[in-house]
């Protein structure tokens, strides 16, 4: 189980430079936690995510899967004429574009509680639960091999930059 | 960051526009002069109706931008109201589309109307004088309403402060629903009543849709092409991706009218409904009715969902380009079956396209040099400028 710093701030723009101000000086932010997202941190963090991609492969899926399904059973199993429509028929494309969004929607929902580990009822551990509420954090993960001067650098930097509390916590949050 | 940056309409834009609109007013003499009048006036109500729903729908971005307080566009608005300036233009254009009312429209002839039960039940609306006094007043509405916010957006200039920020959100109010109302009587006086028997509930909410989609497009455009000649420095990935969202966005409510028009018309398969996409699908137009689908729907949808195409340059440039087709397919395939009926592009279609564009071009360059390109005392403007966060 590893420890970490953690700089607790009461405002989103005081977070935003706190940020900047610990990259300039070198310290990689494991993580920012706030009760709302913030405009710029996700840039700041370089955080990446493939969820959008996943989603745009279960909606191509889905409607792959829904237009098979729709020509199975109205043309080839249970062929039924209605209306002088063909069998093949443009009224599929509801029920297509429809189940296209509820596959793809389902599937993202599923895959996001999958790589986060998360289920219903599970025990959340934060390692100050106020970010629930009207606290924004900074985390900076400590490492084996930084020296007690890197860390009171550290504390100094959110402390300058407006934290009204730092404390280190050894919650494993990010599992 | 200087703010007084002034537009100037360089002198080989402004000679290349001349040359343009020498090469339409060259096409439309002569397209009268070889007895192609029919065609002639119908391409000449396609580009008359094109560049009037750019300039709305320009208008109408304006306005959402107002009445949503968006901080992020400040800085783009003197582009709409360039684009506002046309409809000055585009007026006295349309007066010349009544000498060819009688070549158009089927209901202009009063001896048709007598011998046709359902011409005369609808002549209480679609008659001659108050076809015209619609036209009038819509065209006053638009003007004042616009040259008003325009002229209150470039006193804010010098005045500054907030009351003339909240005059002309209450100006942007009252025109959503200007434009809603007229515009859509206006799609249906001129575009539907070409096929007079035939009606569609949502024709209307398409063109406006269609006016929306593509006017946005081309405030993007403009504001891609400015950037690039070193006049919108602020113009970052944030902004880019803003117009790439909504031109995303627009798009799919496109498809989505043209759906909801097109698969009732199919699915209840009444006789009186699908005359007009009969001479639509069952003919040589046939093409040209899956390219209008394609090209203002499927490609932009497909190449916007990746957003990195939005956040180039030429990205949005190429998808405007493509739009720029794909509404001229459109109107195409709203005007002429109903007026041609036979499928040719000639040397009109083209030749009148061009005309029109450059002096749409030359409008709105002209426009845009007569104030200061940015609106410099508007209230959110920093929030446009340093977009950095």
């Amino acid at each position: 189980m590893r420890t970490n710093i953690i700089g607790i701030y009461e405002d989103e723009e005081v977070v935003l430079k706190a940020v900047d101000k610990l990259q300039e000086n070198g310290v990689t932010v494991a993580d920012v936690m706030s009760p709302f997202p913030i405009h710029g941190i996700f840039e700041r963090l370089k955080l990446t995510t493939r969820l959008p991609l996943a989603t745009f492969l279960y909606g191509t899926v889905g409607a792959i899967t829904m237009f098979a399904f729709l020509y199975w059973s109205s043309v080839i199993n249970y062929p039924l004429k209605f209306g002088g429509k063909p069998l093949n028929t443009l009224s599929f494309i509801i029920i297509i574009f429809v189940l296209t969004i509820n596959i793809g929607t389902l599937f993202t929902f599923l895959t996001y509680f999958v790589r986060d580990k998360l289920y219903p009822g599970k025990k959340v551990e934060l390692p100050v639960p106020e970010t629930t509420n009207d606290k924004f954090v900074i985390v900076v993960s400590k490492t084996e091999n930084m020296t007690d001067g890197d860390v009171s650098n550290i504390n100094n930097i959110m402390k300058e930059s407006g934290a009204i509390e730092i404390k280190e916590s050894d919650v494993n949050y990010n599992s | 960051m200087n703010l007084d940056i002034q537009f100037k309409v360089g002198s080989k834009f402004r000679t290349s526009m001349f040359v343009m609109i020498a090469i339409g007013l060259i096409t439309i003499v002569a397209g009268f002069l070889t007895g192609d009048t029919h065609r002639t006036w119908a391409n000449l109500l396609l580009n008359n109706f094109y560049f009037l729903s750019l300039a709305i729908g320009a208008i109408f971005w304006m306005t959402m931008q107002a009445i949503t307080q968006s901080g992020w566009s400040s800085s783009y608005l003197r582009i709409p109201q360039a684009m506002g300036i046309y409809l000055i233009v585009s007026f006295v254009l349309w007066f010349v589309m009544f000498f060819g009312i009688h070549d158009l429209y089927h209901w202009s002839h009063t001896e048709a109307v007598q011998n046709d039960p359902i011409l005369l039940h609808k002549s209480a609306y679609l008659n001659l004088p108050f076809f015209a006094l619609r036209f009038v007043v819509f065209f006053a509405l638009w003007i004042f309403i616009t040259m008003r916010i325009r002229r209150m957006s470039i006193k804010e200039d010098t005045e500054g402060g907030t009351r003339l920020f909240g005059k002309i959100e209450f100006s942007s109010k009252v025109l959503i629903f200007v434009l809603a109302f007229t515009f859509s009587l206006f799609s249906i006086d001129w575009l539907m009543s070409l096929d007079a028997h035939w009606y569609s509930t949502i024709y209307a909410v398409k063109k406006f849709v269609s006016a929306f989609l593509h006017g946005t497009a081309l405030v993007a455009a403009i504001a891609v092409i400015l950037h690039m000649q070193g006049y919108f420095p602020q113009l970052t990935k944030k902004h880019k991706s803003d117009f790439q969202r909504y031109i995303f966005a627009l798009s799919i409510i496109w498809a989505y009218m043209w759906l909801s028009q097109y698969l009732l018309i199919w699915y209840a398969n009444i006789p009186e409904e699908t005359v007009y996409y009969v001479p639509r699908i069952m003919s040589e137009y046939k093409t040209l009715f899956y390219a209008e689908l394609v090209l203002n729907w499927f490609v932009p949808f497909l190449f916007l969902m990746w957003n990195r195409i939005g956040k180039t340059n030429w990205g949005i440039l190429t998808i405007v380009a493509i739009l720029i087709v794909g509404q001229w397919v459109e109107l195409y395939m709203s005007i002429m079956p109903g007026t041609v009926e036979s499928h040719k592009i000639t040397y009109i279609e083209i030749g009148s396209f061009i005309g029109y564009f450059g002096l749409f071009a030359f409008v709105v360059a002209t426009a845009l040099s007569k104030a200061n390109l940015i609106p410099k005392k508007h209230p959110y403007l920093m929030e446009s400028l340093h977009d950095d966060h």
